[in-house]
């Protein structure tokens, strides 16, 4: 009647715990995984192919739709290394602009993964009210570029439209309650007796896996390794901000949640400097009509809310659109580091670990 | 109500009874421009280029000066007023913000240490926009992934990002594979390239960088290099049964295979026949394309 033997099963395409069609194979033994396998794919469109063949400028409709929760830091990344490439400067209004909208985002980003990890580990009503700000900052990419999600934000070598009137205000409005609004998060979450249960030393993944696994954002920082490319590697503004970065030494998904809700307290007093140091003067770089390259390959990589996305562009002498386009998803690279952090563990915690990786399979297959 | 004015459909003698054959290999998104120059960054051929440049650009300035004093003399000889002196070109700056960034020779105490280290095993090595690049021969990439991960040195923890790039155009080699390489300890980037020919199978950087395994899976699958010593070289991102890798310049932007399947089995052109059908709903009439 009790038999020995290792079953083995399927976790998604069409999981609603996998945020999009993630298949993980996995090989249980009772309840404990004793195998995993994450296969991908699903929604792969071709993304780098279809980039190589447009002009500079259009490829940034396609950084839209990879991580469609975090469209304005793939098009910060894109911006800036076309603009690598092509050796453009942006004037300094511009990117301030720039790193208002890209801390924006991450609040937005952050929010949406808080509220579907909350829920998939079972705590429902954080949803709601993580939607609830992320509202305010869908309004706000609105009010600067007329749409929500796809924002398709900037230009290369700058932006296309300065700050539309009353934009400070609408910012100021969500500056002043958003401290507020995060300390309700944390009162559903941070004490409460069954997320800390579900979360805390769940899915470990230490600082020397992390490394050499190539993984980046709050799941490297949760692990007590405070690299994060705005302070490594400063781009746009953030050499002239002033911010900490927040890190846990417990590498769990309880510490990878501190770690994020620190975050955005963090972005938030980066948004606050960027609206009170906005410089005047212009927001276009003086650019001929036409774009075209010289030999010349770039990585360029920004810190986006999942982790290190790079953009490793080769231009063709006299081309109008990139000769190679090609993109290190944060996402892809982070979830390698998902068998490491399965194996041995619960089947439910596999679902707490795709969550703190925070994924979104849009950028995954591209 | 009244009956709304619908334009008849087409009468059934009308179709065609053949079958409905589209020509796919003429259709405009399968028709494939190959790239016919290289572009692949290097501050040997930027010197050579530019040195050349230079060189046809005082040629071209001496003959002027050579016909200059011919007409000159002539004009002498004819008594004719004296032609004008010519004037040597200025190249034309232009006034904005773009100015794109060259090869510079190699002044980073990381990339010296590699060349000290690698000695003859470095083929190029070179700044350009800030980032530094070193190309090493093929077959001593794992060796300077060695060095560059265990030198006190150098110290490169982490392997960011791995790709390719195909250059069909290219004589001796097929693809170039690069590693971007990050120390985050020394905040650095460091890119290293290798040129493999086709049919060359490169060491696999997963026993020295773990996370090597799925972007060199991502590279098989996208422009078929395969990896030597790679614990799983199958393909991630599209089915396992996929034929040709996508991401080489001479595969269509709509891929080849896949589409024709429905056209090619509709023998009896039933397709034909419902477009004509809705087309006649629709009042269009496809019988009869406009005349250019």
């Amino acid at each position: 009647m009790f038999k020995n033997e290792e079953m083995e099963i399927n976790l998604g395409p069409q999981h609603p715990s996998t945020h999009g069609v993630l298949r993980v194979k996995l090989r249980l033994d009772g309840e404990t995984v004793t195998h995993c396998r994450p296969m991908i794919g699903y929604l792969h469109r071709g993304v780098e192919k279809i980039c190589e063949n447009q002009s500079f400028f259009q490829g940034q409709v396609w950084t839209d739709r990879m991580d469609y929760c975090s469209a304005v830091a793939n098009n910060l990344g894109w911006a800036e290394a076309n603009e690598k490439l092509l050796g453009i400067t942006v004037p300094r209004r511009a990117q301030y602009i720039r790193t208002l909208l890209n801390e924006f985002n991450r609040i937005a980003s952050h929010l949406i993964w808080l509220g579907t990890h909350a829920m998939d580990i079972g705590a429902l009503t954080v949803f709601l009210y993580a939607f609830r700000e992320r509202e305010d900052v869908l309004d706000i990419n609105e009010a600067f570029c007329g749409s929500r999600l796809t924002t398709t934000a900037f230009r290369i070598g700058g932006l296309r439209e300065d700050l539309p009137p009353g934009f400070e205000k609408m910012v100021r409005k969500f500056l002043a309650k958003f401290s507020d609004c995060l300390e309700e998060y944390e009162a559903l979450l941070t004490e409460n007796r069954i997320w800390k249960k579900r979360t805390i030393g769940v899915a470990r993944l230490s600082a020397e896996d992390a490394i050499a696994l190539g993984v980046t954002g709050p799941m490297l920082r949760a692990a007590g390794v405070a690299y994060d490319i705005r302070k490594a590697f400063p781009y746009a503004a953030y050499a002239e901000m002033d911010f900490e970065i927040p890190t846990r030494t417990e590498a769990d998904t309880y510490a990878r949640y501190q770690v994020r809700m620190a975050e955005m307290r963090q972005s938030a007093r980066i948004i606050q400097q960027c609206m009170d140091g906005m410089p005047e003067g212009p927001v276009m770089a003086k650019l001929p009509k036409i774009l075209r390259s010289e030999v010349n390959e770039v990585y360029h990589a920004t810190e986006s809310p999942k982790g290190e996305i790079g953009y490793y562009l080769v231009g063709e002498k006299g081309s109008l659109n990139p000769y190679r386009f090609h993109v290190r998803a944060p996402g892809f690279i982070n979830l390698q580091s998902l068998p490491k952090m399965a194996e041995g563990g619960l089947i439910a915690d596999v679902v707490a670990a795709i969550g703190s990786l925070d994924i979104v399979l849009g950028e995954i297959d591209r | 109500m009244s009956e709304p004015n619908v334009p008849q459909t087409p009468e059934a003698a009308e179709v065609p009874a053949g079958p409905y054959v589209y020509d796919y290999k003429a259709a405009p998104y399968r028709q494939i421009a190959m790239p016919k120059t290289v572009p692949l960054p290097s501050y040997r051929t930027y010197v050579a280029e530019q040195k050349a440049a230079a060189e046809a650009d005082e040629a071209k300035w001496q003959k002027t000066l050579a016909d200059y004093e011919t007409a000159k003399a002539k004009a002498e000889a004819e008594g004719k007023d004296a032609p004008k002196p010519p004037v040597r070109p200025v190249p034309r700056k232009d006034d904005n913000d773009m100015k794109p960034p060259v090869p510079q020779e190699a002044t980073d105490a990381d990339l010296l240490k590699l060349k000290e280290l690698l000695g003859d095993k470095v083929e190029e090595i070179f700044e350009q926009a800030g980032e530094l690049v070193c190309q090493v021969k093929k077959e001593a990439i794992h060796e300077a992934l060695t060095f560059c991960r265990d030198e006190a040195a150098l110290k490169y923890e982490m392997l960011a990002d791995q790709s390719s790039t195909h250059y069909p155009a290219a004589k001796d080699f097929a693809c170039s594979v690069v590693y971007h390489l990050t120390s985050i300890s020394r905040r650095k980037r460091l890119r290293l390239r290798i040129l493999v020919p086709e049919g060359f199978a490169p060491e696999s950087a997963c026993s020295l960088y773990p996370s090597a395994n799925w972007m060199e899976r991502e590279i098989y699958d996208m422009l078929g290099i395969r990896f030597q010593n790679h614990p799983d070289m199958t393909r991630i991102l599209c089915p396992e049964d996929w034929e040709g890798y996508p991401l080489r310049k001479d595969y269509p932007t709509v891929g080849w295979g896949q589409r024709d399947i429905a056209f090619r089995e509709d023998r009896g052109g039933m397709l034909e026949r419902i477009a004509l059908q809705k087309a006649g709903q629709l009042g269009i009439n496809l019988k009869q394309p406009k005349a250019d």
